[in-house]
């Protein structure tokens, strides 16, 4: 694909990794011998569930957070301030990051968000604003911060800087994993997925990368199929609630250029797959990170050829997950 | 009478068993935690370990102790454990070849059971009483000519446990103290031994539920006291008296030991759950809980790194509700 430009490079994950580093966790990869039994590959999981906050995305929510400071460096008398919407682990994120590095973040939550996810917000120092349960409430209110205080705005995963930031996690895989033959990805908005794509291209180009999708938000898949982007039609229904975004204008042509394929499955397969890595790996991961797992145990995956596909890096995004919920009671 | 006294050398010999068959676990930290003790604490995931806890570092020393001691075909082995024992020597013997009867509580968790059967190993249940336990083993060993591998009196077994010390030293840069949950009491034997012959100013305490006190009225009276019935508490691997092979080395050098209630368990459990996300069974966090407690923090007041052994993670995931407290106390 020489000559196409996408809204990041490999530099810019490469200046993310000196950014984003005195600041996150250089998360473990860990194996399971009963999981490379029942997968029959050698699997190798990237830990991102023990990152700070809890997920992958504290990752370029450092970068973004680090790039507005940089960017304001004449404006000494500003209080420098970030805005974001999302409920999620991005504002868990936004939050932290922002605290680390003297910046205060607005973070739109819609009203019934979860007592927990807000407690969690707070706990990180983020200033929570609350809009209605809608798309166009998030999107508004958010607006209306960013004019009233100034703030920037950080987009969950369409943010250049964002996904930049995400793409530092395959330096640490690479040091770690010897032999790495293929990579796979839970995808939502598509920010892992399409920085890990662009730094592993230059890093480790014969390895292949491999989105995994719910069924029930299968955009993505939609997309690679089509050629063209295609959102979800209406907000969708599955137990992954931080995959719940569409793949966007940003990160839609990296996925499109340097995606293998995308593995969809079932809310039964993740549920089985979220049991199995407690039980089995004895980590917590939530719902949506169980989506590589049971990519990888589908029958789609194991018709891939061995040869080229016995040394796989699963990525574990995150962690937070409501223990008085769990899927299988 | 006491046994012949397992030494470093022992524990030496043990981790060159185990090497290349049980995990060197990593030791993980978590900034929520250290604000909440004062200290930087060093999380030792023994939940990460082969069969899911610390055991099977001893279970494997003195199955491979047995197997190469013996000329021809090894004998069976047996044994009577709540849970983690059971699993790690099922594993563990079926690594080496050997085959396993495992003597298990009624009310062991059903994960436990399967688990024992899914690593090979043979399972016999009996009543929960420690009387119970013991017969039944007995009369197994007898009728398979099986020999028992104790799930904490045993030296190799001690030995087995004493390798955490050895890789904690190595892992935790200026360590000041190490806290162990106790049960039998083979890990606390092990790594106290381990850490005051190798590094005697660190100090090393046992962690007990208040509900199975014994280890820690042992210690205060200078004898051992076991209690005369079987103690109900959610931290279900430490039900068991601390034993008459592990007690001296605990005697001698165990620093103290710190008791916590069911309550401070259930804290300690919903911090590492949803701050370390880690999965920890309640006899595992133990130490945790002891870690945040107001005793430890008055006594080790000036410490700055003391390392906490994570002793296990296998637990029936649909009581979990039950072992978690309903809100954070911060």
């Amino acid at each position: 694909m020489a000559g196409k430009s996408y809204c990041i490079s490999f530099q810019n994950i490469q200046a993310a990794l000196s950014t984003v580093r005195p600041f996150i966790h250089r998360t473990p990869v860990m194996t399971c011998s009963h999981l490379n039994q029942l997968s029959n590959r050698n699997l190798y999981f990237k830990c991102e569930n023990l990152q700070k906050t809890g997920s992958f995305k504290f990752r370029g929510a450092c970068n973004a957070v680090s790039k507005v400071i940089a960017s304001n460096q004449n404006s000494t008398d500003k209080e420098l301030s970030v805005v974001t919407h999302s409920s999620g682990n991005h504002a868990q994120a936004v939050s932290l990051a922002a605290q680390l590095q003297g910046v205060t973040a607005h973070i739109v939550m819609p009203s019934n968000s979860p007592a927990v996810k807000k407690e969690a917000v707070r706990s990180y120092g983020g200033q929570i604003v609350e809009c209605e349960p809608t798309e166009q409430s998030r999107v508004d209110t958010a607006d209306q911060v960013a004019e009233r205080t100034g703030a920037t705005m950080v987009h969950p995963n369409q943010s250049p800087d964002v996904m930049a930031g995400q793409g530092t996690m395959v330096f640490e895989i690479l040091e770690q994993v010897e032999r790495v033959d293929a990579i796979v990805v839970p995808v939502g908005g598509g920010g892992m997925l399409s920085g890990v794509a662009v730094a592993a291209k230059e890093l480790c180009p014969h390895a292949k990368i491999y989105a995994a999708e719910p069924k029930n938000a299968d955009d993505c898949a939609v997309s690679m199929l089509r050629g063209e982007l295609t959102p979800l039609p209406a907000p969708p229904v599955t137990v992954c609630d931080a995959l719940k975004t569409s793949i966007g204008p940003h990160t839609w042509p990296i996925i499109r250029d340097h995606v293998d394929d995308v593995i969809t499955v079932t809310e039964e397969e993740v549920k089985a797959a979220m049991r199995l890595v407690w039980e089995r790996m004895k980590l917590v991961i939530e719902p949506s990170s169980a989506v590589g797992v049971a990519a990888v145990m589908t029958d789609r995956f194991r018709s891939l050829p061995a040869d080229e596909h016995q040394n796989v890096v699963v990525i574990l995004c995150g962690g937070n997950v409501d223990l008085e919920h769990l899927p299988w009671m | 009478m006491e046994a012949e006294r397992v030494t470093v050398p022992d524990v030496e010999t043990a981790a060159g068993r185990l090497e290349g068959h049980a995990r060197e676990t990593p030791v993980l930290t978590c900034g929520t935690l250290d604000d909440l003790a004062g200290k930087r604490l060093y999380f030792k995931c023994e939940n990460l370990q082969k069969s899911g806890s610390f055991k099977f570092r001893g279970a494997y020393n003195a199955i491979s102790r047995l197997v190469s001691s013996t000329n021809q075909n090894p004998p069976p082995v047996v044994t009577h454990s709540s849970g983690n024992h059971a699993c790690a020597l099922a594993l563990a013997a079926h690594q080496l070849d050997v085959t396993a009867h495992v003597v298990m509580p009624r009310t062991a968790p059903q994960c436990k059971k399967e688990t024992v059967r899914g690593y090979g190993g043979k399972v016999i249940e009996c009543t929960p009483t420690e009387q119970a336990r013991v017969e039944t083993m007995e009369r197994i060993s007898a009728q398979e000519g099986a020999v028992y591998i104790s799930s904490s009196q045993h030296p190799d077994v001690i030995a087995g446990q004493g390798t955490m010390g050895l890789e904690l030293l190595r892992q935790v840069p200026d360590l000041d103290a190490v806290i162990t949950p106790v049960g039998g009491g083979g890990m606390l034997a092990g790594v106290s031994l381990v850490m005051k012959s190798l590094n005697p100013h660190v100090r090393v305490y046992g962690a007990e539920p208040e509900l199975a006190n014994d280890a820690a009225t042992s210690l205060a009276q200078g004898e051992r006291c076991p209690l005369s019935y079987y103690p109900e508490t959610i931290a279900d691997g430490l039900r068991i008296n601390m034993g008459p092979v592990a007690w001296p080395y605990i005697r001698d050098n165990v620093d103290d030991i710190i008791c916590v209630t069911e309550e401070e368990i259930k804290n300690a459990m919903t911090l590492i759950w949803q701050r370390m996300k880690l999965v920890v069974e309640p006899s595992g966090v133990v130490g945790v809980a002891a870690a945040l407690s107001d005793s430890f923090k008055a006594r080790e007041e000036a410490a700055k790194n003391v390392a906490v052994i994570l002793s296990g993670g296998n637990l029936d995931l649909l009581k979990l509700p039950d072992l978690l407290s309903m809100s954070e106390h911060v």
